[in-house]
């Protein structure tokens, strides 16, 4: 045998062993996530799981941002049975989705009843599908009205505490400051998810409904359901809004609050830290927060949003899946998470904690809203019912001489379509 | 003989079995798929043959006009626009002047950039608060700023100004090719016969850039006729629908909603119409080849 024979025949031996040894040695764990807003806290994070798991290696792949662009991504890889996927975030509309289409694990086995308890009902129930329980809530997102504390003081106009009221004391303000950079309202109007949350506060604000969950029929040509409509395109964007509204999602319409362009402001938790972060903000400090408002007092309605931890059908290694999922829901990971961010936790007993009470006064205060939020109905056929709305919401919004009744009729007609696909369902 | 022909399939081989797999094959199982009702949120409904219920429910659906007529505006006002521009640009780089060549690779640099990214970029351009065109338009008089991806009119505008900005310099390629090949023999005849340099444009370059144009048209509709990244980036279909083109409808439904029956009927149509527009043009270059042929 010559030396060169022997020499590459040492290698590949060495070579080999050593791959077998790290194969034996890590097992990965594939999780599809976005891009977190305190990096640094998932990595520590991460990096603890990994270490309380010795051979345990967490392979984050990071998606997109956008919550439908990530959905789509997901329902690739699940419509595929990619068995290189093991945990994924999920946003809170998509739960009963994915466990009618079979795409993700039931977690009843590990995710217990007592466990349960300890979480804010709302996303519970949302992640719930014909009594299964399908994800473990992270964080609670639900919709608040901001206002420049400072403009409204000036002017000795109190927080509204109805929508009507809201554009009274916008016009009220804009008049008096004669500013034209200031608009009285922003919020997420574009043709998007974000504009179903939107007009679901209107007009559940209204006693109105998205559809009836009962009969399983649209109710958006429903009165109320018409009456807030109008009342958004007439009033809000009509009076006091501009139209740029109609191009924005969350990070735009901030923008123009944090620029101080904006009296009103339509947003989730989140935008509190922003807007009073004085790197970001030119209003840091002259921010007020309260529940948003309905069309008469104490009829105020928030869309419920947040995000969820879900684990693959298709992973070969489900408990130790949960075992991550469970870490990174755990109360240490969601404290270490709200503190960082400022994001609403979904376990009940960390409201009552002191570290985060003292850096975020103000989600005490929000529990009570938290608890009432409204999630999107749950169905599995909840992507082309949106769709539907998003289309009706931004026709009549963006187009101001459309006829409301009629598009609605056309809208509704449309979803009862939709909604007949469950009606002859044999239930697996 | 025998062997050689063997050898032949052999080395043919490879090229039908990447057009199977990558382009026969798709295409076939859109087909099939687009008889089926097969929604992926709904394991239990089952693959069902439904026939041409598909198709009939697209006749019947208004969102799908509106997206028929949406795709065809959108073609019908940028491709003249581009073929026109290129033919401009094409003109001009095919004189010679110092820097030519440095200018003629400048020109393909949109073409070259991937579209999510020049789309991005154009969303920005077209910003209401931030955007390049806002301050064009009106300075530093941020009161009179408007929003076009907030107005039904002229979102689908800005769409289409993205567009042309991207294409024109494909178009400009082929016209540019097409130019090269005209002899400068019949310029020269032309010029001792005391022809303006309009007449020679008129007689001479239009005509023999006549397959250059119609190749440059073909390719355009088929592409065009696909524009998908520049609505998910800028628009996302909205608002009011404007920019909900038929090939992000049927992108929508089969992706994002799982409606997989209903988005291939979707994929099917708009692979027949690229069919019927190209069929269409070839036959127009036919006949108009036969037309140079007999006097």
């Amino acid at each position: 045998m010559s030396t060169a024979k022997t020499i590459s025949l040492f290698l590949a031996f060495v070579l080999g062993v050593h791959c077998a040894i790290v194969h034996a040695q890590t097992t990965e764990l594939r999780f599809v996530t976005w891009r977190a807003e305190a990096p640094e806290v998932w990595d520590q994070g991460i990096a603890d799981f990994e270490r309380q798991n010795p051979g345990v290696k967490v392979v984050r792949e990071i998606g997109p941002q956008s919550s439908t662009q990530l959905h789509d991504l997901l329902t690739q890889k699940l419509k595929n049975r990619d068995t290189r996927l093991d945990v994924f975030v999920m946003d809170v509309i998509w739960p009963s989705e994915f466990a009618s289409a079979g795409w993700a694990l039931p977690l009843d086995r590990y995710f217990t009843a007592p466990e349960r308890d300890k979480f804010l009902k709302a996303p519970i129930s949302a992640n719930q599908y014909r009594g299964q329980t399908f994800a473990v809530p992270l964080f609670i997102d639900a919709g608040l009205l901001y206002y420049r504390k400072d403009l409204l003081e000036k002017h000795k106009v109190s927080a509204p505490r109805s929508w009507p009221d809201l554009v009274e004391a916008a016009k009220t303000i804009l008049a008096r400051e004669q500013d034209p950079q200031l608009v009285g309202f922003s919020a997420q109007f574009k043709q998007y998810e974000g504009l179903v949350c939107n007009m679901m506060e209107y007009i559940l604000g209204n006693g109105g409904a998205l559809w009836d969950e009962t009969r399983m029929v649209s109710a958006l040509d429903r009165p109320a359901a018409l009456a807030a409509v109008r009342f958004v395109r007439d009033r809000i964007i009509g009076e006091i809004s501009h139209r740029g509204v109609l191009a924005y999602e969350e990070p735009e319409s901030l923008a123009l609050f944090t620029g101080g362009r904006a009296i009103f402001h339509r947003n989730w938790p989140y935008a509190w830290a922003v807007a009073n972060d004085p790197n970001q903000s030119k209003i840091a400090g002259k921010v007020g927060m309260t529940p948003l408002p309905g069309f008469s007092p104490g009829q105020g309605a928030a869309a419920l949003g947040g995000w969820q931890f879900g684990i693959s059908r298709y992973s070969s290694r489900p408990d130790l899946a949960w075992r991550f999922v469970a870490f990174m829901t755990g109360e240490g990971m969601q404290k270490r998470i709200a503190l960082a961010t400022g994001r609403a936790p979904t376990r009940v007993a960390l409201y009552d904690d002191p570290e985060i009470k003292g850096k975020f006064p103000q989600l005490q205060s929000l529990l009570a809203t938290f608890k009432q939020a409204v999630p999107r109905p749950t169905t599995p056929v909840y992507v082309p019912l949106s769709n539907i709305m998003q289309r009706y919401f931004s026709s009549v919004l963006a187009l101001p001489n459309t006829d409301i009744d009629q598009r609605a009729a056309l809208a509704a007609r449309e979803m009862n379509r939709v909604l007949d696909l469950l009606r002859d369902r044999q239930a697996p | 003989m025998k062997s050689s022909q063997r050898a032949a399939l052999f080395f043919l081989l490879p090229s039908f079995i990447f057009v199977g797999s990558f382009s026969i094959f798709p295409i076939v199982e859109s087909f099939r798929l687009s008889f089926y009702r097969l929604i992926l949120t709904l394991p239990w409904l089952g693959q069902k043959m439904v026939g041409l219920e598909n198709y009939t429910d697209l006749v019947s659906d208004p969102v799908a006009h509106n997206a028929i007529g949406a795709t065809l505006i959108f073609i019908a006002v940028t491709i003249p626009l581009e073929l026109l521009l290129g033919l401009g640009i094409a003109l001009v780089l095919n004189q010679g002047f110092c820097g030519r060549g440095l200018l003629r690779a400048v020109v393909l640099i949109p073409w070259a950039i991937p579209t999510v990214v020049s789309s991005q970029m154009w969303r920005f351009i077209f910003n209401d608060r931030y955007g390049l065109v806002n301050f064009l338009l009106f300075g530093a008089d941020s009161s009179r700023y408007i929003a076009p991806l907030a107005d039904p009119y002229l979102a689908m505008i800005s769409i289409m100004a993205a567009e042309i900005w991207k294409t024109t310099p494909f178009a400009a390629l082929i016209i540019l090719a097409g130019l090269q090949g005209i002899s400068d023999d019949l310029y020269e005849a032309a010029s001792v016969d005391g022809a303006s340099s309009w007449q020679k444009f008129r007689h001479i370059t239009l005509p023999l850039l006549k397959p250059a144009l119609l190749l440059a048209l073909l390719f355009r509709t088929i592409d065009a006729l696909r524009v998908f990244d520049l609505v998910y980036v800028m628009t996302q279909g909205g608002p009011a629908d404007a920019t909900n083109v038929l090939q992000f409808y049927g992108y929508k439904k089969t992706f994002a909603e799982g409606m997989v029956g209903y988005g291939s009927a979707i994929a099917v149509t708009v692979f027949a119409m690229s069919l019927v527009l190209s069929l269409a043009y070839l036959r127009a270059f036919k006949m108009s080849r036969l037309q140079e042929k007999s006097p």
